[in-house]
């Protein structure tokens, strides 16, 4: 599928170097691709807070107006849950944007690396990285 | 009648050094017993180390490959990871994962109960082997250990082929044997070490060294199937039948 802005197709350098999300269930590799990184700005449609994985799914749309439904794929709740996040940290309706890899298969799957509210507060994914109250970045 | 009383007087402290002997006995075991227990490290509580999914980052070098083991991970299938498919990980990688692990001691007994897919392991301490049939410990193996000083030193064979070193896709034959140390450091802080022995994988034993640090949380909930999407997404063109089997 082709896919415009606001879907973004990011190449930084950087970007390709940023830590990868934590998956004890599964290999990053298996599913991700590390090299096709992306930013996805859209709507939280709907939050399943459940092992192995909490997912997400929102709303994107593309440059014709037409809406995708994205699944994200975060940390699992335990990793969440001591970083500070509880199931209700993000909810419908609220909107997002997520920086993160795309499935190999070419599905609309993310894996998160960055999730992040209007008002800059950083929620969800797992990352090492990803400034919540227990990352790494904020101790 | 003085010698009745002054033989009275022998066997009365006679009998007395008779009761009173062993119960000293008893006691120097038990005083004993109690500086051998003293002397045990008490790992009870939660623990975690360091996310470790590629082994060779935490040797700085690559594994020490038999030409067979060079060739089984050139080969690798990612969409293989038993872990993938929820099936256990094994006794070294449940310690590699992001998630903590409880330690419960008991005489003759270490348990260690993950939080990663909620398994556990059994090391056995009260000076037992092996056991000849090795096969229905497959996965964890069997786990013997002993307490060398400030150290639970323990043995595991009978693992199988089937789990993963680690996340990288790093394998072993039905040859695995591990030999681990867990070292008291202070209250909070213990040093892990994990040499992995496996001749027709590694032409070289090699040792993995992790900090294990105490954990201000408790065990939680981790199921492994109660919402898996990943499996449907995996690149499974080279799949195997049997995920992570030795070939």
């Amino acid at each position: 599928m082709r896919l415009k802005s606001p879907v973004i197709l990011t190449a930084v350098a950087g970007f390709l170097f940023a830590a990868l999300p934590v998956f004890a269930h599964h290999s990053f590799a298996a599913e991700y691709d590390s090299k096709a990184g992306i930013t996805l700005k859209g709507v939280v449609t709907k939050v399943e807070w459940l092992n192995p994985h909490a997912y997400f799914y929102m709303d994107v749309k593309d440059d014709s107006g037409k809406v995708v439904n994205w699944a994200i794929e975060n940390g699992p709740p335990n990793m969440l849950y001591r970083q500070g996040w509880r199931k209700d940290s993000l909810k419908p309706g609220d909107a997002v944007t997520v920086d993160g890899f795309r499935a190999k298969d070419g599905t609309t799957t993310a894996s998160a690396r960055l999730v992040q509210l209007p008002d800059g507060r950083k929620v969800f994914s797992g990352s090492a990285d990803d400034g919540g109250p227990g990352a790494k970045t904020t101790r | 009648m003085k010698n009745q009383f002054v033989g009275f007087m022998l066997f009365a402290v006679a009998l007395g050094i008779w009761c009173l002997a062993p119960m000293s006995a008893v006691g120097q075991s038990l005083t004993a017993k109690t500086a051998a227990t003293a002397a045990i490290p008490d790992f009870t509580g939660v623990w975690q180390a360091p996310y470790t999914p590629d082994l060779t980052k935490a040797l700085g070098h690559e594994l020490p490959y038999t030409p067979y083991g060079i060739e089984r991970f050139k080969n690798v299938i990612h969409a293989d990871d038993p872990a993938s498919y929820c099936l256990p990980v094994g006794p070294a990688r449940g310690i590699q994962a992001p998630m903590p692990f409880q330690i419960v001691q008991s005489p003759g007994l270490v348990a260690i109960l993950f939080e990663y897919q909620r398994t556990y392991r059994l090391i056995y301490t009260d000076g037992r082997g092996h056991p000849d049939d090795l096969d229905p410990f497959r996965w964890f193996g069997d786990s013997t250990g002993k307490w060398e000083g400030d150290t639970l030193v323990v043995d595991t064979v009978g693992i199988g082929d089937r789990t993963w070193l680690d996340t990288a896709g790093h394998q072993h034959s039905d040859q695995l044997h591990l030999t681990e140390r867990f070292q008291k450091v202070d209250a909070s802080n213990m040093k892990w070490s994990v040499t992995f022995n496996d001749p027709k994988m590694y032409k070289e034993p090699f040792t993995v060294t992790l900090p294990l640090k105490r954990q201000n949380t408790v065990i939680m909930m981790y199921s492994c199937e109660e919402n898996e999407k990943d499996r449907g997404h995996l690149d499974t063109a080279k799949q195997s039948e049997k995920p992570g089997e030795t070939k």
